[in-house]
Parts: structure tokens; sequence; C-alpha cells
């Protein structure tokens, strides 16, 4: 359980005091619910984040966090460069308290972060993916109550992110998740509720999809204005219907089936990125999720053949 | 200042103490084992300091007019006394900018790692002078102390005042960087107006009336009075000066602390 209320906060550097990013913020993170934060860039989410984890203080108003917090997991801070990963991980475990056995955590880091011999080499020689995997790994160790993720699965190859992800799953029920993140895919999958911030204020919604709409009406405003509708763009990547094939009755039938389906699904995937990345309207992006989201199901499907046609080993 | 709670299980003390420790271990061997040959020049470098100011004192000659104490021993005492208050603020200059990633975890105050960092310099310190002392004793200089109880009492005195300027420096130096230049500056004349290579005492009553301001005086003479039993220290020589000084410098410093945590952490 957190709670924020009358929350304000504004940066001063140099004797120069900034707007407000963000404006009497008043939210109650109820506990075992994970919530996604939306909003543009500079929409104030990775502060709000980092108040909630009292990396920062707020100017006026007051945080109450009942609850074990981990530190904002993401690219951001949290290591020594000239350190080993070895070294900073024994850091954390032994600040965050005697009830954690150390050796116990590094196996556990070293081995969800597969680093390997880079695990002893100074963090400034890593790569930003590898970075981010021993922060994520290092966070996992601990049992808090509330992880909160700044873009933490952003990064790393496809085979980490479901790893990351299959990791925050696992932890639901025990822990709750605040995150941010612009993948809504990710976000639909792992948030119930959802916080959506835009010109300092925040928006609580008991439903992340209600969140992400507000989101989506916001974005497409923004493109309304300012440009011609950009739909030329979008045609001719949408994947075609598929012609009704034979259900696949032999292993090799369905690996191939397989193949192909992946080979859609990646289409259709690069095309719903590209589609978010040039920032359409919602309708457009829509159109692209759903193609992008048949494409999942049926390549899981494909799989699931495979993986039953496939003898017992 | 917002009110912040949490419990996690832990009272603060046990908190603060597990970040002392992890950060204690870290700063050692950072600290030690980092540098190629980080040991031997922990050890070689005094040494190698205290012989090359020997030999310059040796051709100056004069001046040796030291009551009650060999010149060698007395000069040793004092370099080691001001290393020890010199590197306790010095360090204190990068302790707060060289851990800023860590106040990502938020067990750790920027408070932190200046004191660890200054009780590693102080049991470094303390190893490398005992290194001295049996050497000295080794090749039958005497430079075992005369009063032991009170020379360790002054020697963590010493310790006590620069943690003090440490945490001042660690605080202003990190806000205003012109002050950790200003104070990188004052090293040098500091090593002289402190009476740790010429003997003060000859000079004129008016300039030391000045010099005696200076805290790092009183506390290697008290120290050197320690060593050598009958030891003549400069005449304004007082304990209670010394630690009135100290005393405000340590509180002044915790004090900044608390008041510029934030800033501190922001930067």
């Amino acid at each position: 359980m957190i709670e924020v209320s009358g929350l304000y906060k504004r940066y001063h550097r140099q004797r120069k005091v900034y707007d407000w990013v963000l404006e009497d913020i008043n939210l109650s993170f109820p506990k075992g619910v994970s919530v996604g934060l939306l909003g543009r860039n500079g929409a104030g989410k990775s502060t709000l984040l980092r108040l909630i984890a009292g990396m920062d203080t707020p100017d006026r108003g007051t945080i109450q966090r009942n609850c074990r917090v981990s530190w904002p997991i993401g690219l951001a801070g949290g290591f020594q460069g000239s350190m080993t990963g070895r070294q900073n991980v024994k850091f954390v475990a032994r600040v965050q308290g005697g009830d954690y056995n150390v050796t116990e955590v590094i196996r556990f880091v070293q081995e969800f972060a597969e680093l390997g011999d880079s695990f002893d080499e100074p963090i400034k020689t890593y790569s930003s993916g590898m970075r981010a995997r021993l922060n994520f790994g290092l966070s996992l160790a601990f049992d808090f109550d509330v992880y909160l993720s700044d873009e933490a699965t952003a990064v790393g190859d496809r085979a980490f992110r479901a790893k990351a992800t299959k990791a925050f799953k696992d932890k639901v029920g025990k822990s709750s998740l605040i995150m941010v993140s612009h993948s809504e895919g990710i976000l639909k999958d792992l948030c119930q509720a959802g916080v959506y911030l835009k010109d300092g204020s925040a928006t609580w919604y008991d439903d992340i999809n209600d969140a992400i709409a507000a989101y989506h009406e916001e974005t497409s405003a923004v493109k309304a204005t300012d440009s011609k509708p950009a739909v030329v763009k979008a045609s001719g990547t949408k994947p075609q219907e598929k012609k009704t094939a034979p259900e696949p009755q032999t292993l090799a039938q369905a690996q191939q089936q397989r193949k192909q389906r992946r080979a859609e699904f990646d289409k259709a995937k690069t095309a719903f990125e590209q589609a978010k990345a040039d920032e359409l309207p919602s309708q457009e992006q829509e159109k692209h999720a759903n193609a992008f989201k048949t494409a999942r199901k049926r390549l899981h499907q494909a799989r699931q053949r495979v993986e039953a046609m496939k003898p017992p080993s | 200042m917002p009110k912040q709670t949490h419990t996690s299980g832990r009272t603060p003390w046990q908190v603060t103490r597990s970040v002392w420790y992890a950060m204690f271990m870290r700063e050692a061997i950072s600290r030690t084992m980092a540098d190629r040959m980080g040991w031997f020049w922990m050890i070689f470098e005094p040494l190698a300091f205290t012989a090359i100011m020997v030999g310059i004192r040796g051709f100056i000659r004069g001046g040796n007019l030291i009551v009650n104490a060999e010149f060698i021993p007395w000069m040793i005492t004092g370099l080691m006394g001001f290393f020890l208050v010199r590197e306790g603020m010095m360090r204190g200059l990068g302790a707060v900018s060289s851990n800023s990633a860590l106040f990502a975890y938020r067990q750790v105050q920027p408070v932190d790692p200046v004191l660890v960092r200054n009780a590693l310099e102080g049991l470094l310190r303390t190893f490398v002078f005992m290194i001295f002392i049996v050497g000295a004793l080794l090749l039958g200089t005497n430079m075992f102390p005369d009063s032991a109880i009170r020379a360790m009492f002054w020697w963590l005195s010493l310790w006590c005042l620069g943690m003090g300027l440490g945490l001042i420096t660690s605080v202003a130096g990190t806000l205003v960087p012109e002050v950790a230049t200003i104070i990188r500056m004052l090293n040098m004349p500091l090593l002289i107006l402190s009476g740790v290579i010429f003997p003060l005492n000859q000079l004129p009553h008016w300039v030391l009336e000045y010099l005696m301001y200076n805290p790092i005086i009183h506390g290697l003479e008290l120290l050197r009075g320690s060593f050598f039993e009958g030891y003549q220290m400069i005449h304004g020589t007082s304990a209670g000066y010394f630690w009135l000084f100290t005393l405000i410098t340590i509180s002044l410093g915790l004090i900044m602390h608390v008041r510029f945590k934030e800033s501190l952490k922001a930067q």
C-alpha cells in the first residue's frame, strides 16, 4: 500500500527553478495491484517513480510506503562504474540487510543475468542491455512488495524480455508492480490498473485499457492538429488474410507451419511497431495492433501443435 | 521537510549499520586492490615523502633546536599526524560525487560515504604509522611514545579533526566546485604552516599569534608532547582550543549534511 498525497515536485538547478513537473498528485496504490504509468515523454513518469522509490524528495506533500519498495529498475544509475558486476551485487545485497545471504544473492543474479565472464568486469565496460539485465536480476533477488520498473524490459533481446516478463508474472500474488513503459503489450500483460500523467496531473484508471485509451486520445489529438492524416504509409504493411491451409498432420508439417507463422508474426510485429513509432492516429494503430495480435495467436497455436506432436523426450 | 515513512522491519540504526558495512567493504577493496600496487604505494608514498623531507632538512641544516626530541622522530610524528588530518579533509571532497550512483538505494545517505572513507583512511594511516614506528625501532631510532595512552588519544583526536573537516568539505566542495579547488591549493602551505617540517618556535611572537589559530598545530604539538617526555610545546598550545575547534567542525559538518542532503543527492 503506497499513499501519495498532495505531492508537488519541480527541479532546481543552479539557482534556476523550473516549472512544476508534478502538481498536486493524490494517488493510492492498493496492495497487490500492478499499475502502469502512462504519459508522453516528459510527463513526469520517471520522476514519480523516483519519488515513490525515495530517491528524491517531493517539494510538498507526502509519500507513505508501508511495504518494501524496490529501487527503480531500469537503465539509469544504481551501479558504480569502476566496480565489477559482482562487487556491485555484493554491495546491494549487504545494504538490503542481514536476512539475505550474500552468496545466495550473487548466485541468483549471476544465473539470471547471464553475463558470463563479464560478471567480473567493471560495470563501465557493459552495454546498456547488460546493465539492465544485471539491474533486473538484482532486483529480483530480493523479496520486495512493490517493484518499480522504468522501462526495465525495454532493452535486452527477445529472449531476455520474455524471461523478464515471465519473472514479473511469477511474482504476481506475492508482490505487485508499478511500471513505466511505452510498450502497451507489456502493460496490458502485466498491469491491472493504470495512471495517466498529463500536464503535471495524474488520473487513476481502474482498468489499464482505459488509461491506454486516454493516452491514445491525447497522442492522436496532437497528431490531428499538426499534420494531415498519415494513412498512406500504413497501407501495404498490413498482413494479408491467410488462405485456409489444411491442418498439419506430421511433425515436419507442423514445424513448417510454425516457421511460416513465425515469419508472419515478425512481419506484423514490425508493422505494428513502426506504426507506434510513427505515432499514427489510434484507429490506424488499432488495425496494426489487431493484426499483430492475430498473428501472435496463430503462431502460438502452431507452436502448441509442434509441442503436442513432438515425441516425449 | 516532508515526512516519509517506510516500515521495512529494520530499525534506522540497523539499516545504517548495514550500509556502513557494505560501503566499508567496497571502499576498502577499491582503495587497496583497485590500483596497481595500491598496497605498496600506501606505505611507500609517506616513506618516500619523509625521506625527501629529511634529506632536504639535512641540507638546509640549522633550526634543529628541538628540545628533548630527536629530529627524525619529531618529523615523522608531525608528518603522520598531518597526513591523517589532510587525508580526512581531502577524501571528503570526492566522497559524495564518486558514490552518487549509490543514492539510488534510499538506504544510502550522502553522509555515509564520508564517514566510511574517513574511518577507512584513519585505519590505514594508523597501520602505516605502526609500520613506521616498528621500522624506526628496528633501525635503532627511539620512536616509541613515552606515553602511549596519550599518544593514542591525540592520534584519535587528530582523526576526529580530519573527519570534521571532511564532513564540511564534502558538502561545500560538492555544492560549490570552487571550494574544492581552493582546498586543494591550501594543501601545501598548510604543511609548512602547521609546523610539520620546520619548528615554529623561532618565529616572532606576532606571527605565531596568527598561526596558532590553525588547530592542526595544536594537535600535532600535543601528539609530539605525548611521544617525547619533556618536549617543549609551542607556547600557546591548548588542548581546549583544539577540541573546541574539532567539535564545532564535526557539528557544523553534520548539520550541513542534514541541511543539504537533498541537493547532494541530486548532484
